[in-house]
């Protein structure tokens, strides 16, 4: 007999849970049904960023050659061609598989560690796939878009998928001589992709006028970019003239609207979800004070 | 090398939109109207540090507007929104549009250190429409693709979208638009394409 509890994760993993209010308001975002609680906690990665993140990455970046920097990324890079060969197998892609088995050997032993990308010199591209996609593969729905403190935009399919893959990375299992290593080995790699991360971050200050809308737009489009292979997706309705939101959306409105009961039966936990929201809220308003008093 | 990469792909997604119509139409092709657009790209960003900001604007104005159906584009981005526009409203989105389009392209395209565009390949949609695949080969990096949507306009093509590495710029130019009209209001959303404008002029 399925547990309530069990639900709920069912509920959540496939984004059918919604917010008290999101789903009994009338217009709202089909992929992003969970938007008040997602611009709470998208704030408050802004403001985590900010003041803590940003100035530690540049500093980083400061003082770090470039040559280092590119070190350090190929090395993480190289470890991740572990769950890209894992996935290309769970996604019946044997040709890529072995291309890419090529690419984590060649880095990783005339690559010094995965130092250095030999691989590409020699025509071996690096191929990006992961659990999420895998999942997508095997016909899993995305669900909806989350924010998650400290762990930014995905998806209530990527959330779950994203755990498989830091489970089957060998960065997270690096611990030489001794496992206090392992801590400083992920700051590490944290701290590298949010350094390579800046020129992606200026942009959307200066492109965005909704950077939380710009964000959620492009991570969702990125996705399925990746899903399909970079596949165009050649259906040029909405280029019409007389393109009409509700048709567009329909369908996805009555899924939704099937759902919309048994969503409604877990209110409470939707309540928790904002009640969460708003402690983040308030984190973010510390935060902000803090800097306030710092500055005076 | 980058951050240089970053902003081209990305100007795509911020920029191309400018309006009016077009008083000379001449017969052209999907794939030249793309040729075309791409070389004139490739010689202002050569020239882009000479010509500085207003000469980029100045050069990239008509190549824009001969090469993308904007009164089109921008009805499109307003979505339903559109139709609670005064006839005013329209227009003046119209002009802001045009204005922040080139602007985006003037400041993302301001130089050049070997970049190329090859044109791949052609493919009809399934409503008219055709898509020309392209991308831009950029010197140490990763190539960046643009898929071009285009739709018959007159005796010519015109550009609807523009596709980089995946990311359809008027889906996110779409989401954006109406989500601030509906939530701030059609003076907020000039207000903030004005700031944008202003800010590309600074930098």
């Amino acid at each position: 007999m399925i547990k309530p509890s069990n639900i709920k994760v069912i509920m959540l993993v496939f984004g059918v849970m919604a917010s008290t209010n999101s789903m009994a308001k009338d217009k709202y975002n089909v992929d992003d049904p969970y938007e008040s609680f997602n611009r709470k906690m998208y704030d408050f990665n802004e403001s985590v960023d900010h003041y803590v993140a940003a100035p530690i990455a540049n500093g980083y970046k400061a003082v770090t050659p470039d040559f280092l920097q590119t070190g350090v990324f190929n090395f993480f890079n190289n470890l991740k061609n572990f769950n890209v060969v894992i996935n290309d197998v769970l996604q019946a892609k044997f040709s890529q598989s072995a291309s890419d088995m090529g690419r984590l050997t060649m880095n990783t032993t005339a690559g010094l560690g995965g130092f250095f990308d030999v691989a590409k010199h020699v025509g071996l591209e690096q191929n990006d796939e992961d659990f999420d996609q895998t999942l997508a593969v095997w016909g899993i729905p995305k669900g909806s878009y989350l924010v998650l403190p400290l762990l930014g935009p995905m998806t209530t399919r990527s959330a779950p998928a994203s755990a498989f893959d830091a489970a089957t990375n060998p960065a997270s299992y690096v611990s030489i001589p001794a496992n206090y290593i392992s801590a400083p080995v992920q700051f590490m790699s944290a701290l590298n992709a949010r350094a390579n991360a800046e020129g992606a971050l200026k942009f959307i200050n200066e492109a965005a006028m909704d950077k939380y809308v710009f964000t959620r737009e492009s991570f969702l489009q990125w996705r399925k970019n990746l899903e399909s292979d970079g596949k165009v997706n050649m259906d040029d309705d909405l280029m019409a003239d007389n393109v009409d939101d509700t048709s567009l959306t329909q369908n996805w409105r009555d899924y939704g609207k099937q759902f919309e009961n048994t969503a409604q039966s877990f209110s409470s936990v939707a309540r928790q979800f904002d009640h969460t929201a708003q402690t983040y809220e308030q984190a973010n308003h510390k935060i902000a004070q803090v800097q306030k008093l710092h500055k005076k | 090398m980058r951050l240089k990469k970053l902003a081209i792909l990305t100007l795509s997604l911020s920029s191309f939109y400018a309006a009016s119509a077009f008083s000379q139409e001449e017969s052209a092709t999907a794939r030249q109207i793309i040729d075309k657009f791409q070389t004139e790209l490739i010689h202002v960003m050569k020239d882009g540090k000479k010509l500085g900001y207003a000469g980029r604007y100045e050069k990239l104005e008509p190549a824009v507007m001969n090469s993308h159906d904007l009164p089109k584009i921008a009805r499109i981005v307003v979505g339903k929104e559109g139709e609670k526009l005064t006839e005013e409203q329209q227009k003046k989105l119209a002009d802001v549009f045009t204005r922040i389009s080139v602007a985006s392209y003037a400041h993302n395209f301001k130089d050049f250190s070997g970049e190329e565009f090859v044109i791949d390949s052609e493919e009809e949609t399934k409503n008219g429409g055709v898509v020309i695949h392209s991308h831009l080969t950029i010197p140490d990096d990763k190539p960046v693709k643009f898929d071009y949507m285009l739709k018959e306009k007159g005796a010519s093509w015109r550009i609807i979208n523009i596709i980089a590495n995946g990311v359809s710029d008027l889906a996110l130019k779409r989401s954006e638009y109406t989500a601030i009209l509906q939530r701030d209001g059609f003076d907020a959303l000039i207000s903030q394409i004005n700031e944008k404008i202003d800010n590309y002029a600074k930098q």
